[in-house]
């Protein structure tokens, strides 16, 4: 049954042919990959990570650093993009949970190592070009059915590419957090001293939470830098982690696809009102106070409630 | 003997919670340890369960040495406690409850073949058997009945028995119960009653704090009396609770003498 709801999103492209909503809804996907994971530590851990963008952005710098250092295909330099992250997370992460940093703490101890990780990148001029980014002009290819490999150009193209990165990030949440894995994270979000007392990790499975989440978040960051061909130490910005932690309140976290909704609503509303950065900086802020206050539960949640209750 | 506790003592800053306690459990031997509030009892449970670690002492699991290892391990190795204010995890429905606690029965007889579960095909028949005794400790706590309704909407003495089912899903060769009766009616009780005769029957060895004494008298094999962190005696129940300290710990020095 839920299969189905993607239906539409399959049809779209051939009812809409403009550019720009398909533009649209690429970065919404692309975002949402980043707010989906984001969610696993998150709404379903309970641990408010600020090194999501961070994971993001490096994974950005890496994939794009290792295609056009070795000159090898997105494919071949997703892999040490993805590795990266993940000795990264185990290594912060442990720091964190071997302290036993909880709530705020480990908000702050994971906001210094994202900081220190912008820092690196904005300074080490001579690998990433410090302030003024880098260029990304390889396109992933894929190999279809009909036509061989094909490299992706164009918003028809990343439209079916980055939903199909999209579906694969919820398909694979789905299966974790349905099974014993996701029971462990819902212990450690609910009441830490009991799942200890009942045999639960917390230290293994918080770290495996906080490392699946960065990987994916791996995932998302390489696919933006190759769409938008343009990478910037902006991408590990406190205000990236910020976006993201809406996306996800606005949404709902306590449902997987909550956070896509949240990351339509908040990629396309100023696109649709065409606004300034000011403004839009501004419309961020409301949406989320208004909808924190109103739907604590986020749009999706809210709606499930109705559901239930009509 | 399965669990000794040798020498054990606790200091919270200047408080002294527990001195020099000795004691030994048996395999299969429901013991438990009373005393008033404030006697040490559930910082000896915590002591044994890892929560707290001791400040002097050892305590031997299996001839194994435990103290100060994580709640985790401990539980792992089989010793698993209940809470005196039930831990719960409120959001989740009854079933959901026990389903967590589940986790260390699956890792036991699973193991890495877990991740078989992770398989998109593999769906309904997941460790079906492991979900069927989840059934069958709600039935024998009588929690069959709301098992669909979240744990915050339980009544306390339904809290309590979560408490204990969530424990027993745990499989352990030694449970602590933290005053399992405390607030609890008289049926609430005569389940709990059923329940730890059950546990016995499966080879459990129990441990039971409380200080209604006669709820004690009726379950326990041997007694412990514990008296602002001194063990002031132990042996047959009966036995203990004619021991002169302990009427004096309870009623006071002028019916010790009486």
């Amino acid at each position: 049954m839920k299969l189905l709801l993607w239906v539409p999103f399959f049809i779209f492209p051939a009812l809409v042919q403009s550019n720009f909503i398909l533009t649209i809804f690429i970065f919404s996907f692309i975002l949402a990959i980043a707010a989906v994971s984001f969610n696993l530590i998150f709404g379903f851990t309970g641990q408010l990570s600020m090194f999501h963008a961070a994971a993001f952005g490096i994974a950005a710098y890496t994939t794009s650093l290792t295609v056009s250092i070795f000159q090898v295909s997105f494919w071949v330099a997703l892999l040490p993009a993805i590795c990266f992250t993940i000795v990264l997370s185990l290594v912060i992460g442990s720091i964190c949970f071997k302290f036993k940093l909880r709530a705020f703490y480990f908000a702050v101890v994971t906001l210094a190592f994202s900081e220190l990780a912008r820092l690196v990148i904005l300074n080490w001029n001579n690998v990433t070009n410090g302030t003024l980014g880098l260029m990304v002009l390889d396109k992933p290819s894929v190999w279809l059915p009909v036509g061989g490999m094909v490299k992706i150009d164009g918003a028809v193209g990343w439209y079916f590419f980055s939903l199909a990165a999209l579906i694969f990030t919820v398909a694979l949440c789905s299966l974790v957090l349905r099974s014993w894995i996701g029971r462990c994270f819902a212990a450690i979000r609910l009441n830490e001293d009991l799942a200890q007392t009942l045999g639960i990790d917390i230290f293994r499975y918080k770290l495996l939470s906080f490392t699946l989440a960065n990987a994916l978040a791996a995932i998302a960051g390489s696919l933006y830098a190759f769409y938008t061909g343009y990478i910037e130490p902006n991408y590990l910005s406190i205000n990236q982690s910020l976006d993201i932690i809406s996306m996800v309140l606005l949404g709902g976290r306590s449902s997987i696809i909550g956070p896509i909704a949240g990351a339509f609503v908040l990629t396309g509303l100023p696109h649709m009102i065409d606004l300034s950065g000011e403004t839009r900086a501004m419309l961020y802020g409301l949406v989320l106070i208004l909808t924190i206050l109103i739907m604590p539960q986020g749009v999706i949640g809210t709606l499930a409630t109705w559901r239930r209750a009509a | 003997m399965l669990l000794e506790v040798i020498e054990l003592t606790k200091r919270f800053g200047g408080l002294t919670a527990l001195s020099d306690v000795s004691f030994a459990i048996g395999t299969g031997e429901i013991v438990g340890i009373f005393g008033p509030n404030g006697s040490g009892k559930t910082t000896l449970l915590n002591l044994i369960t890892g929560i707290l670690a001791p400040s002097a002492g050892r305590i031997l699991w299996k001839s194994t040495e435990i103290q100060g290892q994580s709640p985790h391990v401990i539980a792992a190795a089989g010793v698993v406690k209940t809470f005196q204010n039930p831990q719960l995890f409120l959001e989740l429905s009854i079933y959901d409850n026990v389903a967590i606690a589940s986790h260390l029965r699956l890792r036991r007889q699973y193991g890495l073949r877990r991740l078989a579960e992770l398989l998109p095909w593999r769906d309904a028949a997941r460790h079906s058997e492991v979900m069927q005794r989840v059934d069958r400790i709600l039935a024998l706590c009588r929690l069959d009945s709301v098992r669909e309704r979240t744990a915050a909407g339980l009544s306390y003495g339904q809290e309590k028995m979560l408490g204990v089912a969530m424990a027993m899903m745990c499989e352990p060769d030694l449970l602590l119960l933290d005053e399992p009766a405390s607030g609890l009616g008289e049926d609430e009780i005569r389940t709990l009653e059923e329940v730890l005769r059950d546990l016995r029957g499966a080879a459990t060895t129990l441990c039971v704090i409380d200080h209604k004494v006669d709820f004690l008298a009726r379950v326990a094999d041997r007694a412990i009396a514990l008296q602002q962190g001194l063990m002031i005696a132990q042996g047959a129940p009966a036995e203990v609770l004619h021991h002169p300290r302990v009427i004096e710990a309870y009623l006071g020095r002028h019916h010790a003498r009486a």
